[in-house]
C-alpha cells in the first residue's frame, strides 16, 4: 500500500506542477476561450532556427488586431505592418522621416498643398504597379468618413488628391494642418487588393514593403517572407520573419534564451539583470515616446470633480511605481507626453502627499472615500500596475476593484460605445505611444475625439485646449506651435484627466547574431535591415 | 415496563456497537502511518484556516515598497513578494480561502451527487438512464476545462469557482453512490424493509444511504485534494480569486514573472498547494484501506 501512496504523491506533484506551471506558457488571460494556451510551444519541431538562420522569430506580448495600416490603433499591429507596408514617407529606427514611396516632396507656404514625386518602378506584392492613381485611391479611402477608418482622424483634412502625372501626386488640404507630414507615413495598400478583399483586407495585407505576407494564424503567429522585388533590395537579408504573440513574460524570455525566438519585445524589466550578458543574448534599451497613465472618466461621478482627480494623483507615489512595477526602468511622467516629442513642456509632478490628497477629497465631499474600478488588459505588467494603483488609493480610502480583460474585449468596451454617456469605464490603466505632438495631444484631449470617434477616453473637454490644439494644427510657425502646445500641456496637467505615471523605457532582447532589427521609440518593430551575422 | 427496558437495552447495544466500531477504526487508523500523519497535517491546516488572521505576523494586504522581493529572513520567514508583502502571512490567511473553497464545493457536489446517485440506483429505469447519461456527457469533458467553461459563463470570482468545481464533482459522486446503491438494494435487510411496507424514501435514506457513507467519505477526502488544485488553477488563470487576494493560486500567478529572479515568491505557495493536496490524498488512501470492504483482509 505504501508503494501506491508514494506513487500517488509523485503523480500529484507532477500533476500540480504540470497544471500550474504548464499553463504559464500560455495565455494567462481571462478569456479562457482565446485558445492561446498552446501557442508559444507551437514552433514546428522541424524548424531549427539555430542552424538554417533563414528565419527570424520575433516574440511580442500581445495579439495583433488588424493588418489594415489605415485602420490600426495599437502600436503592435502597426509595428508588424511596417515590414509589409510603406507610406510616401517612412520613419527610420529613430523616428526620423525618410523618403519611402516618394523620392521628394514640396509644400506651399501655408502648408495646404503637398506635391509628391513618387518612386518609380515599384510594384505591390500582388504585381500591381505603384503610381499616382494608387496613391489617390488610398488617400480617398482614408479621407472618406463613410469608410470609418482610424486614419480618417488625420486624413479628414485632405480636400482632394489629384493625379498630376503617372508619378506625381498633389494633395490639397482644406485647412493648414501642421502635423500632416507625419501622417503621410500611413501605409499604402494595393488598389487591386482593396477591390478584391473589401472588408477582409485587414486579414490579407498587400503592400510594397520589404516583406510580403504569407499567413496569419490568429493567436499563434504571423509570417512574412522577403520581397525579392523590393525597390530597396538587399537592405533586408533575412528570408522569413515570424511574429508570435507570447503574452507570458517567462515564456518569452525562455524562448530568447533557448534561441526559439531571435528578438523579444518587451523584455520583462525584472529580468534585465539576469539576462544581460547571458549566453548569446543582448539586452537593448531605448528611450521611448510611450507614456503610461490611468485615464479617468471625467463624465462620471465622482471623477467630474477636479479635486478628486488631483487627490488621486497626489495619492500615487510615482517613484514607488517605477521601482515596483517597472523594476526601476523608466522616468516620471512630467507632462502629458514623453520629453522626446517636439514641443514638450515640463509641468512637474504631483508629489506624493497623502495628507494633501485626503484634504482635497474632504473638500470635494468624499472624506470617507468611495468605491470604483480600474480596467486593464491581461498582461502581467498591467495586472501589477493596476494592483499598485489599488494599494495606493486604498490609503486615502478609495476602494478600487481590479478588472482585467482580454485586449479585444477591452477595446470593444471602451471604443465600441455609441455615445460618451454610455461609457462604463471609470479608470483605465493604459499607455499611449506617439511620434508627434499632434498625435500626443489632439488624439487624447481634443473634445472631437471622444470615443467612439477617437481616443479621448477621459472625455476631457476644455474650450481653450480645443482652441489651442486647433490653432496649433493650422499653424506652420514652430514658435507659435510650441506656445500653443505649451498651453495645452499646462491646462491638461492641472486638470488631471489622468493619473500621470511614467514614461517607459523600451527594453528588448535579441540573440547576439541578429543585426538590423530595432524597436523604435514608439514601440514599432523595425526590420528593414534585418540580417543574421 | 418490559417494553421500556427493551428499548433502553437496544439503544445501549447500538451505543456499544458504535463505540466499538470507532475504536476498531482508531486501531486500524493508527496502523496507517502515512495517512495518520497526513491527518495531523490536515488538522493543522484546519487550525490555521480558522485562526489564520489572528496568528499571521503581518497584514497580508499591506505593501512595503522598501522591502520588495526579499528572500526568507528572520523578519520575514518566507520572504516578501513583489509589493513587499509578507508571504508567510499571505499563505496563512490563504489557507482559509483555499480550504473553504474546496470544502464547500466538494460538499455541494457530494450532497447533490449522492441524492442523484441514490435515486438513480434505487429507481432505475428512465431516471437512471437520464442521470447516468448526463453524467457521461459531463465526464466527456476534462474536469478543469468544464470548470473554465462554467466560470467563463458565470464570470470570474471565488463564488463561481465553488459552483464550477461543485458541478464537476457531481457526476463522480453520483456514479459512485449509484454503484453502492445497486449493491445495497439487493441486500436482505432492504428486502425485509420493503416487505414490511416501508416507503421508498425511508428505504433510501435509512437503509441504503448508510451503506454508501464509507465509500463516500473516502472519495470526499480524495476529492478535496483535486478541488484545491482546481480552484488554485482557476485562480492562477485569473478566473478565481481577485489578483490581490492571498489565494495560493493567485499568488502563484502574480509571482510567476519572478520565477527566474526570486523563486521563493512562487515556490512557497506552490509548496503549500502541493503539501495540502498530498495530505488529503494520503488521508483518502488510508481511509480507503480501512473502510473499503474490498480491501478488508
Amino acid at each position: 500500500m505504501k508503494k501506491v501512496s508514494y506513487l500517488r504523491a509523485a503523480s500529484v506533484f507532477l500533476f500540480s506542477v504540470a497544471l500550474l506551471f504548464g499553463c504559464s506558457s500560455g495565455n494567462s488571460g481571462t478569456g479562457g476561450t482565446t485558445g492561446g494556451t498552446s501557442a508559444p510551444q507551437a514552433a514546428n519541431p522541424g524548424e531549427t532556427p539555430a542552424k538554417q538562420k533563414e528565419q527570424l522569430v520575433v516574440a511580442v506580448n500581445e495579439n495583433f488586431i488588424t493588418m489594415d495600416p489605415q485602420n490600426t490603433g495599437d502600436a503592435l499591429s502597426s509595428g508588424v505592418q511596417t515590414s509589409m507596408f510603406e507610406g510616401l514617407l517612412i520613419y527610420d529606427k529613430d523616428l526620423k522621416l525618410i523618403p519611402g514611396l516618394s523620392t521628394e516632396y514640396s509644400v506651399n507656404e501655408d502648408a495646404t498643398e503637398y506635391t509628391f514625386k513618387l518612386r518609380q518602378n515599384v510594384k505591390f506584392h500582388d504585381g500591381t504597379p505603384f503610381n499616382a492613381q494608387a496613391v489617390k485611391i488610398n488617400f480617398d479611402r482614408m479621407s472618406n468618413q463613410e469608410n470609418n477608418l482610424r486614419a480618417y482622424r488625420n486624413y479628414k483634412y485632405i480636400k482632394s488628391t489629384d493625379v498630376v502625372d503617372e508619378y506625381t501626386v498633389k494633395v490639397t488640404l482644406n485647412q493648414p494642418f501642421s502635423a500632416m507630414i507625419n501622417k503621410f507615413t500611413t501605409g499604402i495598400i494595393s488598389p487591386q487588393a482593396l477591390e478584391k478583399y473589401g472588408k477582409d483586407i485587414a486579414k490579407n495585407p498587400v503592400g510594397t514593403g520589404p516583406y510580403k505576407f504569407v499567413e496569419w494564424v490568429q493567436g499563434d503567429h504571423l509570417t512574412v517572407e522577403l520581397n525579392q522585388d523590393h525597390w530597396d533590395k538587399g537592405a533586408a537579408k533575412v528570408q522569413k520573419i515570424i511574429y508570435k504573440p507570447v503574452p507570458e513574460n517567462g515564456s518569452r524570455v525562455a524562448m530568447l534564451k533557448t534561441g526559439e525566438a531571435d528578438v523579444i519585445y518587451p523584455l520583462p524589466e525584472q529580468q534585465v539583470e539576469t539576462l544581460n550578458g547571458a549566453d548569446g543574448v543582448k539586452v537593448e534599451r531605448t528611450p521611448s515616446t510611450i507614456t503610461r497613465y490611468v485615464s479617468i472618466n471625467m463624465l462620471k461621478k465622482p471623477f467630474d470633480d477636479p479635486r478628486v482627480r488631483q487627490a488621486i494623483n497626489y495619492a500615487v507615489d510615482k517613484d514607488a511605481f517605477i521601482k515596483v512595477v517597472k523594476a526601476g526602468y523608466g522616468a516620471k511622467l512630467e507632462s502629458v507626453m514623453s520629453p522626446t516629442i517636439a514641443h514638450y513642456a515640463k509641468q512637474g509632478v504631483y508629489e506624493y502627499n497623502i495628507e494633501k490628497a485626503k484634504e482635497l477629497l474632504k473638500e470635494a465631499g468624499y472624506e470617507n472615500g468611495f468605491t470604483t474600478d480600474i480596467w486593464g488588459n491581461t498582461n502581467s505588467d498591467t495586472m501589477k500596475g493596476m494592483q499598485f494603483i489599488q494599494q495606493q488609493l486604498q490609503k486615502v480610502g478609495i476602494t478600487v476593484e481590479v478588472k482585467s480583460m482580454e485586449e479585444a474585449t477591452l477595446s470593444d468596451e471602451i471604443y465600441g460605445i455609441k455615445s460618451p454617456e454610455e461609457a462604463k469605464m471609470n479608470m483605465w490603466y493604459v499607455s499611449w505611444s506617439s511620434a508627434d505632438p499632434d498625435n500626443a495631444m489632439r488624439s487624447l484631449f481634443s473634445s472631437e475625439n471622444f470615443p467612439p470617434a477617437g481616443a479621448n477616453t477621459a472625455f476631457y473637454k476644455n474650450d481653450l485646449v480645443d482652441k489651442s490644439i486647433k490653432e496649433a494644427t493650422q499653424s506652420s510657425d514652430q514658435t507659435k506651435q510650441k506656445e500653443l502646445y505649451g498651453v495645452v500641456q499646462e491646462h491638461v496637467f492641472k486638470e488631471a484627466p489622468w493619473i500621470f505615471l511614467a514614461v517607459d523605457e523600451i527594453l528588448y532582447g535579441k540573440r547576439s547574431n541578429v543585426e538590423g532589427v530595432y524597436i523604435t521609440p514608439s514601440g514599432g518593430i523595425y526590420v528593414r535591415e534585418a540580417e543574421f551575422k | 415496563m418490559e417494553a421500556v427496558k427493551e428499548v433502553s437495552h437496544s439503544s445501549q447495544v447500538s451505543m456499544e456497537k458504535k463505540s466499538s466500531r470507532m475504536s476498531e477504526f482508531w486501531i486500524k487508523w493508527k496502523k496507517q502511518k502515512t495517512a495518520f500523519w497526513a491527518g495531523f497535517f490536515i488538522l493543522f491546516l484546519l487550525f490555521i484556516a480558522i485562526f489564520g488572521p489572528l496568528i499571521a505576523p503581518y497584514d497580508p494586504y499591506e505593501p512595503d515598497y522598501d522591502a520588495i522581493l526579499q528572500t526568507p529572513s528572520s523578519k520575514h520567514w518566507a520572504g516578501t513578494d513583489e509589493y513587499g508583502r509578507d508571504i508567510l502571512s499571505r499563505i496563512i490567511v490563504g489557507t482559509g480561502i483555499s480550504l473553504s473553497v474546496s470544502f464547500t464545493s466538494v460538499l455541494v457536489g457530494a450532497v447533490i451527487g449522492t441524492i442523484l446517485g441514490l435515486c438513480s440506483g434505487y429507481y432505475g429505469g428512465w431516471m437512471d438512464r437520464l442521470i447516468m447519461r448526463s453524467s457521461d456527457v459531463m465526464f466527456a469533458f476534462p474536469d478543469l476545462l468544464l470548470a473554465i467553461a462554467i466560470v467563463a459563463i458565470l464570470g470570474p470570482g471565488l463564488a463561481n469557482v465553488v459552483v464550477a468545481v461543485a458541478v464537476f464533482s457531481i457526476p463522480s459522486f453520483a456514479r459512485l453512490i449509484r454503484g453502492n446503491t445497486l449493491a445495497a438494494k439487493e441486500a436482505v435487510f432492504v428486502e425485509a424493509a420493503r416487505s414490511m411496507g416501508a416507503k421508498s424514501s425511508r428505504i433510501i435514506f435509512r437503509h441504503i444511504f448508510p451503506e454508501t457513507v464509507s465509500s463516500m467519505i473516502v472519495f470526499f477526502s480524495l476529492r478535496i485534494g483535486t478541488s484545491i488544485l482546481a480552484a488554485s488553477s482557476l485562480s492562477f488563470l485569473g478566473l478565481g480569486a481577485k489578483p490581490e487576494s492571498p489565494d495560493w493560486g493567485a499568488m502563484l500567478s502574480m509571482g510567476r514573472d519572478y520565477l527566474a529572479t526570486s523563486p521563493h515568491v512562487v515556490m512557497i505557495p506552490g509548496l503549500a498547494i502541493f503539501l495540502s493536496v498530498l495530505a488529503f490524498n494520503l488521508v483518502g488512501d488510508g481511509l480507503r484501506d480501512i473502510l473499503d470492504p474490498k480491501t478488508k483482509n
